[in-house]
């Protein structure tokens, strides 16, 4: 195997890394998948490699290989999080930063966006990542027009499921 | 609302710090684990079915030589139906190899749940062939001994039951019931099998495909 390959490689997942750590905690409900699911990422991302042209920037390639993995190719835990007890370091909002009412709004919306299903996820993730619509609608493999409706309609739904 | 996705955004974006970290040597060991992804699984299987029917087909159907006037047929009847099974073997092994090449972890999300279902139906239409085949020998098999070696003890209780219309038809409700036994057997193994494994990718992307409307 090419060395300079590999060294190449592993330094960028090491500076990208938060990338693939935001998806593994917005599919999997525990440390264990989250770790789990991050390493079939690892791997994917690995053999896809060789055929990343560096036509685009290397996080962008990342988005599409980690969110196929965590919707489509990814087989352990299919437990999915109905209740909220995941105390992963990512959803810890820190109080002194928030007066108590964002603070509150603010937990109730991850716990919103947990519930929702998995291409939902994707939606918002590229959403909260600050992706615009043409960049979502060929991540997704929809259409721009369908991106934005769908995008309205998770809003709406997080909506009834902050206001039930 | 849209005050409130803001916030988040801004929050998101912001999380940085409280990622986990995971260090060169961490990531460097990754590389070299095996993947469990479903593609995986689905090759496997996939193999394991093309390996099933091969087999099938190998083991000897009848255990005794058919002598006699009906030898030849027989024999040719067996010969047409072998010849057939390598044939459509070999075009749906080129079938899956194809479709299962294309499935790249780079496509977008709908076109790689396209590439999987396509290879999987691949696979799936194979085995329909399988089964579809599988009842036409037994059907010949049957045939075959039925007129050129009919069992002694089976022909005297028929002639000497009270309607022998009665006791074929018995005969023919017998073998119905079987297969659809062996039949119903089979569907359920699938809907287990594919059910779990493909259960979360029909979803999705029933999902997706329901935005294209």
């Amino acid at each position: 195997m090419n060395k300079e390959l590999e060294h190449q490689f592993v330094t960028e997942l090491e500076n990208n890394q938060n990338i693939v750590h935001k998806v593994c905690s917005l599919y999997t409900n525990d440390r264990d998948a989250h770790n789990d699911l991050f390493q079939e990422i690892t791997i994917q991302l690995w053999k896809a490699y060789p055929k990343f042209r560096g036509d685009s920037k290397f996080s962008t390639w990342m988005y599409r290989v980690a969110l196929n993995t965590a919707i489509t190719l990814y087989r352990k835990s299919k437990k999915r999080v109905k209740t909220q007890d995941y105390d992963s370091v990512i959803f810890k909002i820190k109080a002194d930063e928030y007066d108590n009412t964002q603070e509150q709004q603010l937990k109730l919306m991850y716990n919103a966006i947990r519930q929702l299903g998995d291409i939902e996820k994707a939606l918002v993730f590229l959403y909260l990542e600050d992706k615009n619509y043409t960049e979502i609608s060929e991540t997704l493999g929809i259409t721009e027009v369908n991106a934005r409706v769908k995008m309205n309609r998770v809003k709406n739904k997080l909506r009834t499921i902050l206001n039930p | 609302m849209m005050d409130e996705l803001e916030l988040l955004k801004k929050d998101w974006q912001k999380q940085g710090e409280q990622l986990p970290k995971l260090s060169y040597d961490d990531i460097y060991k990754m590389i070299w684990k095996k993947s469990s992804s479903l593609v995986k699984w689905i090759f496997y299987i996939c193999i394991a079915e093309f390996l099933f029917w091969i087999i099938i087909s190998v083991l000897p159907m009848n255990s005794g030589e058919i002598t006699g006037k009906g030898a030849d047929f027989v024999k040719a009847t067996d010969w047409v139906l072998q010849i057939t099974f390598f044939l459509v073997i070999i075009y749906f092994g080129y079938q899956f190899y194809q479709n299962y090449k294309k499935i790249s972890v780079t496509d977008s999300a709908r076109d790689l749940m396209k590439k999987i279902i396509k290879t999987r139906k691949t696979v799936m239409q194979y085995v329909w062939f399988n089964v579809g085949l599988f009842a036409l020998t037994m059907v010949v098999v049957l045939l075959e001994v039925l007129v050129f070696d009919p069992p002694k003890e089976l022909m005297e209780r028929i002639s000497t039951a009270d309607s022998t219309l009665l006791a074929w038809l018995a005969v023919g409700v017998f073998f119905a019931i079987s297969i659809a036994f062996f039949g119903l057997l089979f569907w359920l193994f699938y809907r287990l099998l594919y059910g779990i494994l493909l259960k979360r990718l029909n979803e999705n992307y029933r999902e997706l495909k329901k935005l294209e409307v």
